[in-house]
């Protein structure tokens, strides 16, 4: 359906005529990312609600087939690809690149306000594995705030991109880890989270001061408590993992952070069945694999769930999503695990349900939707693994790009991954010097899953219960961010590099138009000087993405690995 | 059937010394003397093969190392110096003489039995 009408009811232009004017720009605080205006787009996820949702229509399933590119920014030097969620506030544009370039843009015309590129540690990023992208920035009180590769983060003045602080968080040269997350914004505190999963070192998480760069605390997502370090047999603790890569939110009504947390190393465990006592880190390895909620002014522990106690696959918890909903007077929190399981809990973390979004997970036979209890777990010992393969593939049932949940349809649009491995356990010791290597435990191979072919998905579920709607197919998983809008309609950039256009009542696809790239970063919807803009990353490579030329030929072949853009979308 | 060069004995290696405490150690911008042993196989397991799959038998985000057409010095260049978003740097985490026994590691890569 491609006819020329204006959705019913619906204002062309919502809100306020905007200008770029950095005159008119409001301060973006704490009520203002709270009340989720509109014609914004003020934190990664869109609001703390985390929806990934967009209440404009001007945009909308009866006009869509007259989308098209209104303009495009090219941020240079796309090593990996391009992964970053843009923001948008008062009608400018930011977003990261890789190298944590970053952008302020005229949200109407893209024309360039202001860039600064950080001077990083080049030598330092050269002998990084998980490097040099960027998955975004924040903003708060006039600044625009960015984590780099070399351990640090920075506060942007919003208006200039001049620098106004920066503070050295993390010995990125003795751990090699840094940032690729974007950091969260909350009540003049900056919270960021470090990678940490595949390394020794505990996983910190960071608080700081918004206004003066001083750093207010940090939690260790391993053996961050007594009672955790108990957690951790034979001193494991030091083996470490962890971290808190992607941003979660911040629920005000209790002042909590809401933080999801990466797997301990090494990623495989050769502890066979015995794992609390037994093999490289003997006990539930808390708080890894874990969603913790954290003070925001003290940074103390309030309460936790381990999605996986002593996770032995690399299926974490670190995806950033914490979709904050309410029904029949019961509030709920909605948090996708990357093992292809989708977890609901109270707003305290207790575990209300849980239910699988994917159907090939043999790593546990189920989890208990009632405790959260993993049901017939898979624990390894050294060698091959032959019974069956280990499914889902360490990419996940669910990657670390966001999903959407769209107030109006009550449906949550979320990607899935069929895709398996095989694996073959090895004992590791842990590489520490001179410079922290990752630590693995196996080797492995992507493999399709025993009931057929790989291929993705994109899901129409009710978030609570999981009640599927409908599906849309890929012959292989997109690894972006879903929109869907007040439009009726819902975004979803694949792999090959087409941006598609679904109806969100049934799935019917309205409109798609290539981006000439992968995707695999974000996709967000914002107003301009009155008129609505689909802005979507496009450029691939990196951690998963590399594995789609290997391992399905075809576009990925040709498709570069070190080149992005910015594509913006407007009706004609 | 696992590689006929699994255990290399009586090699390096500061990288992957057992001793924890070295978690804390200021760091030394050159490996430590060769003392220990370098067990290629579980470098692997633990870093190469994080791309190079099935123990650099097969591709994965890195290419099949097993049967490559490249020479020894392609190989130790590559490991050394890496290559801008695709590979790390090794050089300085690894000693010519290390570097030396991945190669003959990779030259005596067969397929698994089974």
């Amino acid at each position: 359906m491609k006819t020329w009408w204006c959705y019913s009811g619906l204002p062309l232009v919502v809100g306020a005529t905007l200008t770029v004017s950095s005159a008119l720009a409001q301060t973006v605080d704490t009520a203002r990312i709270e009340a989720a205006g509109q014609n914004d787009w003020l934190t990664y996820h869109g609001s703390y609600k985390s929806y990934h949702y967009s209440p404009l229509s001007q945009i909308n399933a009866g006009n869509v087939g007259n989308l098209s590119v209104a303009w495009m920014h090219i941020p240079g030097r796309s090593t990996r690809g391009l992964q970053s969620m843009p923001v948008a506030a008062d009608g400018v544009l930011y977003y990261s690149g890789s190298y944590s370039r970053v952008f302020a843009l005229n949200g109407a015309t893209g024309e360039v306000i202001w860039s600064y590129f950080p001077e990083l540690d080049e030598a330092l990023i050269a002998r990084q594995t998980h490097s040099p992208y960027n998955r975004g920035v924040a903003l708060g009180e006039g600044k625009v705030f960015v984590g780099t590769m070399d351990g640090r983060l920075f506060g942007l003045d919003a208006k200039t991109g001049k620098v106004l602080w920066e503070t050295k968080l993390i010995d990125s040269q003795k751990l090699t880890v840094g940032f690729t997350g974007a950091p969260l914004y909350a009540k003049g505190t900056v919270i960021i989270g470090s990678q940490g999963g595949e390394w020794p070192g505990r996983g910190p998480i960071f608080a700081v001061d918004a206004t003066t760069g001083k750093k207010k605390w940090e939690f260790l997502t391993v053996a961050g408590t007594d009672d955790a370090m108990k957690t951790w047999g034979n001193d494991s603790w030091r083996t470490g993992g962890g971290g808190g890569w992607m941003p979660g939110t911040y629920d005000s009504e209790t002042n909590t952070v809401l933080w999801g947390t990466a797997n301990p190393a090494p990623l495989y465990d050769w502890s066979g069945a015995d794992f609390k006592t037994q093999g490289a880190r003997p006990g539930d390895n808390l708080y890894t694999s874990s969603v913790i909620g954290l003070d925001l002014d003290t940074g103390k522990l309030k309460f936790y769930h381990q999605e996986l106690p002593h996770d032995a696959w690399d299926f974490d918890s670190a995806v950033g999503e914490f979709v904050m909903l309410e029904r029949d007077g019961q509030k709920y929190v909605v948090h996708p695990n990357k093992g292809g399981f989708v977890f609901v809990y109270d707003r305290n973390l207790a575990v209300k349900n849980v239910w699988p979004l994917v159907q090939n997970i043999n790593f546990v036979k189920s989890i208990d939707p009632k405790t959260g209890e993993l049901i017939g777990r898979r624990d390894f010992s050294v060698g091959k693994v032959t019974e069956m393969p280990l499914c889902p593939y360490i990419g996940g049932g669910i990657s670390w790009n966001s999903g959407s949940y769209n107030p109006k349809t009550g449906l949550y649009y979320k990607l899935g991954q069929e895709w398996c491995m095989t694996l073959d356990i090895q004992k590791t010791t842990p590489v520490t010097t001179p410079q922290a290597q990752l630590n693995i435990g196996a080797d492995f191979k992507m493999a399709p899953p025993p009931s057929g072919e790989i291929y993705g998905h994109l899901d129409a579920r009710d978030p609570i219960t999981g009640e599927k709607k409908w599906e849309v197919r890929y012959p292989e998983p997109p690894l972006g961010s879903v929109l869907s809008t007040a439009g009726n309609l819902v975004f979803v950039p694949d792999s090959r590099g087409i941006l598609h256009a679904y109806d969100a009542d049934n799935g019917a696809e309205l409109w798609n138009h290539s981006d000439g790239t992968g995707h695999q970063g974000g996709i967000i919807s914002y107003s301009a000087n009155g008129k609505q803009y689909i802005a979507v990353t496009a450029g691939f490579g990196g951690m998963l993405s590399d594995d789609y030329a290997p391992n399905f030929g075809g576009v990925y072949k040709s498709m570069p690995r070190d080149d992005g853009a910015l594509i913006v979308y407007s009706l004609k | 059937m696992k590689s006929s060069v699994k255990r290399i004995a009586a090699l390096p290696v500061a990288v992957l010394a057992v001793s924890l405490s070295c978690v804390a150690a200021a760091q030394s911008p050159t490996p430590a003397p060769d003392s220990e042993t370098f067990d290629v196989e579980q470098l692997f397991a633990g870093t190469c093969g994080f791309c190079h799959s099935e123990g650099g038998r097969a591709a994965g985000k890195g290419p099949q190392l097993m049967n490559t057409p490249r020479d020894d010095d392609f190989i130790r260049n590559r490991i050394k110096h890496g290559k801008q978003g695709a590979m790390p740097a090794f050089d300085g985490a690894l000693t010519d003489s290390q570097i030396d026994q991945i190669v003959t590691y990779i030259r005596a890569l067969k397929p698994r039995a089974g």
